[in-house]
């Protein structure tokens, strides 16, 4: 597919195809402006691609109409570098809340909100403010948040971008028990050590085109 | 669960920006109060239009030298008349009568007026009271006649002011409603900003369009509302104050407002209240929320 944005000089991603299967891990690396942002926010179905199609879930959604973009989203789950907390919420009610604004009742959250938190390892802290978290932890209440609803993919945005290298290698075997599950994992970085440690799919990109696509790839 | 939520974000959007909010509801209550007072200015008018035409008579006056011949040349004239509905003939006697009945409390007055001095007349009572101008027309010229006088070209003048009043009040109404509109503008962006992180949560985990909206939306149409029961108010008490109360002399020439009109003009100015405040809402929030 191939993205202009208006104004642009150049395409932001040109004549790029990638297929993802289910329960994969991917990272994709690159310099800043090359285009690994555009490709998260047509997953998000944010932007829409010039040419080509966006297949997500075996669903077309490059021509989607908007109003049918909230359910979509219901089945993808996003993680980012500032985490995107509400910084009035408790942990517990950060994600409670991503469960009530879709729907589901208190009574469900009580339910299963506990448990994902336990899952990321804030068992005994859901009562804390994000200020009274480190950003480790908040970065795992925001992983909660994403995955409370079970989504068929988790999307990161450089998850440990603000992060120290041994709280981004925590944040790392948290979306790795993730994947586990069956969750395909799509991870935007500029981390050289987590990408050579973890060992997984790398695409790499560069003035909008692909430049490698390995298995078991490395930084370079 | 849903609603509950709606509705609690609704009060705290509400009074979060309450300042706002009261400026909001009082130029929505003025809008309103002139958009009613003119609606029943409307009604009024419409009244008093029934009213005073079914009474209305044109007096032909006789000039003092006017002849036998002349007198009855003239009644059968006018009840041959297509337009004429009714004629009564009044002599001398009868307009004295009717003279010291009108100035009973001018005894001077009526004592200085001979019984001669008074001119005869036709009172004539129309099929339809506008055509007064026709009936001016075939008679003025005519031999004996002295004067015509329509009551209804009084009425007119009374009916001009009362529309200008109704104009002035819609004007008002129409200029204070784009201020409220404007205001209400103004107070959806600051709730959208002010929620701006919660409203990115909602989106990203996809909360459904109307949900994301709904509490914006709603917090509009309830400052619209509460502004057309203050315009509601404001009329109740311009009618106990002003037309049971100050102008109380003017009630023979009014048509009384009843509480049922002001009833009845209520709906409107709720509906207008609130149907504007939610449209502009939701136009400002597919500008600024761009859901």
């Amino acid at each position: 597919m191939t993205k202009t944005y208006p104004k642009a000089s150049r395409p932001s991603l040109d004549n790029v195809s990638v297929s993802i299967e289910k329960g994969e891990f991917v990272f994709f690396i690159g310099p800043s402006g090359s285009g690994k942002s555009t490709i998260i926010k047509m997953l998000l179905h944010e932007v829409t691609p010039n040419k080509g199609r966006v297949i997500v879930n075996s669903k077309d959604v490059t021509s989607m109409r908007s109003w049918k973009r909230p359910h979509f989203r219901r089945s993808i789950g996003c993680v980012f570098q500032d985490f995107r907390l509400l910084p009035n919420r408790t942990a517990y009610e950060n994600v409670a809340f991503a469960l009530e604004v879709i729907g589901k009742t208190k009574a469900v959250a009580r339910r299963v909100v506990p448990e994902v938190l336990e899952l990321v390892g804030l068992g005994g802290k859901e009562h804390r403010y994000p200020h009274e978290l480190s950003g480790g932890e908040q970065q795992r209440v925001a992983v909660a948040r994403a995955f409370v609803n079970r989504p068929l993919i988790l999307l990161a945005d450089e998850p440990t971008g603000n992060l120290d290298p041994d709280t981004s290698i925590e944040i790392m075997r948290l979306l790795d028990r993730i994947n586990r599950t069956g969750t395909t994992v799509v991870m935007v970085t500029h981390d050289s050590n987590i990408v050579n440690q973890m060992r997984r799919r790398v695409i790499e990109i560069e003035s909008g085109r692909i430049v490698r696509d390995q298995a078991r790839g490395v930084y370079g | 669960m849903r609603v509950k939520y709606v509705l609690s974000e609704v009060l705290v959007g509400l009074w979060r920006n309450v300042t706002m909010t009261i400026a909001m509801i009082i130029t929505m209550a003025v809008s309103l109060t002139m958009l009613g007072a003119s609606g029943l200015m409307y009604r009024q008018v419409d009244d008093m239009k029934d009213l005073y035409y079914k009474n209305i008579e044109v007096s032909i006056f006789l000039s003092q030298e006017v002849s036998e011949q002349q007198r009855t040349d003239l009644d059968a004239q006018l009840k041959s008349n297509p337009l004429v509905k009714e004629v009564i003939y009044v002599n001398k006697d009868e307009a004295y009568k009717k003279f010291q009945e009108m100035y009973q409390d001018a005894p001077d007055l009526v004592n200085a007026v001979k019984p001669d001095q008074l001119p005869e007349s036709f009172r004539l009572k129309l099929n339809n009271p506008e055509q007064y101008k026709d009936i001016y027309d075939q008679y003025k010229d005519k031999e004996g006649v002295d004067e015509i006088v329509d009551q209804s070209r009084l009425l007119d003048k009374i009916f001009d002011v009362l529309t200008a009043i109704q104009n002035i009040a819609l004007a008002a109404a129409i200029v204070m409603a784009i201020a409220a509109l404007l205001l209400v503008a103004n107070t959806i962006q600051v709730a959208a900003y002010s929620k701006r992180r919660e409203v990115a949560v909602m989106k990203l985990v996809g909360a459904s369009n109307w949900f994301i909206q709904a509490p914006f939306v709603l917090e509009a149409v309830v400052a619209g509302l509460i502004g057309s029961l203050l315009g509601l108010v404001a009329l109740v008490a311009a009618k106990y104050l002003l037309f049971d109360g100050s102008l109380k002399a003017l009630q023979g020439l009014l048509s009384p407002i009843s509480w049922g009109d002001i009833l009845f003009i209520f709906p409107l100015m709720a509906g207008v209240g609130g149907l504007v405040s939610a449209g502009t809402a939701w136009i400002t929030l597919r500008f600024y929320l761009r859901v």
